[in-house]
Parts: C-alpha cells; sequence; structure tokens
C-alpha cells in the first residue's frame, strides 16, 4: 500500500513536469487518500481502536480556599 | 505607477516566501533521507506519511510557484500541511508515554524527534500561507517572469524536490516491497 502511495505521488510530479494538471491533480489525489486510509489502518489497534489510553489525566485535588470568592 | 511598482512588490514578495517555503520543506526532506541513508535510520510507516505529506505540500507550492494567477497551487499546499499535521500530531501523543513497543524512532536534532519537528514544520506552514494572505492578500501574478532569479530557483527546486520524490519512490520499494513496511530492515535486500 505504501508502494502505491509513493507511486502515484511520483506519477504526479512527472505528470505536472509534463505539463498534464488535471491528471497530476488527479494523482497527488489518489495519493492523499491512500495516505489518509493508510494512517487510519496505521493508528487502529484492535485492542484500544482509535483510543489512546497511555494518555491518562486526572483532575488535580485542590483544596478549597476558605471563604474563596 | 505606483499601484504597479507596488503589485510588483507584493508579486515578488509571494513568490520569496514561497521559494523560502520550499526550501525549508527541500532542506527537511534531504536531511530526513541523509539520516536514512548515511546512520541506516529505516523510516517507520507514520515517518514515510509524513514524508508524503510534506512532499504533497511541494507540489502545491511549486504549482503556486509557476502559475500565479490562481490560488490553486497553495489550497493543495495548505491542506498537505493540515494532513502534515494530523499525522503528526497523532504519531507525537502515539510515543510521547514511552511504553514496550512505543518510542520516538530514530535520532534527535536539538531533542526533538522527527514527528515533533513535523508537528512544528506543520504550523509554521500554516502560518506562512497566513501570514502571506494576511500581508500580501494572496496576489496574482499577471505573467511568471522566467528570467528573474526567484523565477530560476523555483525552477531548479522543483527538479530537486520531483527527484527527492523519485529516490523515496525506488526507496519505499526496496524497503516494504508489495506489503507492509518495517523498521527491522529493507524488505528486498533480506
Amino acid at each position: 500500500m505504501m508502494l502505491a502511495v509513493f507511486a502515484f505521488l511520483a506519477l504526479a510530479f512527472l505528470l505536472d513536469f509534463l505539463g498534464r494538471s488535471g491528471p497530476a491533480l488527479i494523482c497527488l489525489a489518489a495519493s492523499l487518500v491512500l495516505t489518509l486510509w493508510l494512517f487510519a489502518w496505521e493508528i487502529y489497534s484492535p485492542e484500544y481502536g482509535f483510543r489512546m489510553p497511555w494518555l491518562q489525566v486526572e483532575l488535580e485535588q485542590r483544596p478549597l480556599l476558605a471563604g474563596g470568592a | 505607477m505606483k499601484a504597479i511598482s507596488e503589485a510588483a512588490l507584493a508579486a515578488t514578495l509571494d513568490r520569496l516566501i514561497l521559494c523560502l517555503m520550499l526550501l525549508a520543506l527541500a532542506g527537511v526532506l534531504t536531511a530526513a533521507m541523509g539520516f536514512q541513508y548515511l546512520d541506516g535510520e529505516i523510516p517507520c510507516p507514520l515517518c514515510l506519511l509524513e514524508r508524503v505529506a510534506m512532499f504533497a505540500c511541494c507540489f502545491g507550492l511549486m504549482r503556486q510557484l509557476r502559475d500565479g494567477g490562481s490560488q490553486r497551487g497553495a489550497g493543495v499546499a495548505m491542506i498537505s500541511a493540515v494532513l502534515l499535521l494530523v499525522i503528526s500530531v497523532r504519531q507525537t501523543l502515539l510515543d510521547v508515554v514511552p511504553r514496550p513497543g512505543h518510542a520516538y524512532i530514530g535520532a534527535a536534532v536539538f531533542g526533538l524527534h522527527m514527528a515533533v519537528w513535523s508537528v512544528l514544520i506543520a504550523i509554521a506552514l500554516l502560518i506562512g500561507f497566513a501570514v502571506r494572505l494576511a500581508v500580501l492578500g494572496g496576489p496574482n501574478w499577471p505573467s511568471p517572469a522566467q528570467s528573474s532569479t526567484l523565477a530560476r530557483l523555483s525552477t531548479g527546486l522543483g527538479v530537486y524536490v520531483a527527484i527527492l520524490c523519485a529516490i523515496n519512490f525506488i526507496s519505499v520499494l526496496v524497503q516494504c516491497g508489495f506489503g507492509q513496511c518495517h523498521t527491522t530492515g529493507y524488505a528486498l535486500l533480506r
């Protein structure tokens, strides 16, 4: 899949240099769509899905100020 | 007369900003390939996708430099910069908490790894485009001055980036073959 991404990208540059702007843009769009698909596939975990449970945040326990506004 | 000279100045400044962006991206891509081939750092899949977003940004910049009468190239470059930001932020969040199987890959430059640098590069690109539009108003160039130094520089940079892209395509073929990419070695050299 990564090879297809770079193949479309290289083809876009080649077509652009040959003056074929329309097909070059289509190749670039194909490369970017494949990039998005591959990105989603790479970050998806069967265990966590798209979540990131290793990032944990907690509310800090702060004492209430007596007579505070 | 004054209006014409102001328009010419805005067009030259616009071309200069775009050239600087292209030069910066070409430098980053060259450095990444230098680390790969000279230091033996095999890029991870998300690192390769960041390169794709950078190349796509270069494509938009080259197009904008060639056709100043339209803002389509700038649009392509901005979409690519957003894509670069999304990928690099996710990779940074993936590796920000070191745990088995997950840590930043490769050498750090000034203490920052490639993913974090990519976040900064994407933000810098987006700020650059915003400043370009805010200050210069996205000027339209009547016709490209092919003989100017900036025009020659942008053409040369475009050819250089296209050669880098071709080298990367061959490199990905050797690293990944037709399957998944791994950082353990080059698939076709085993």
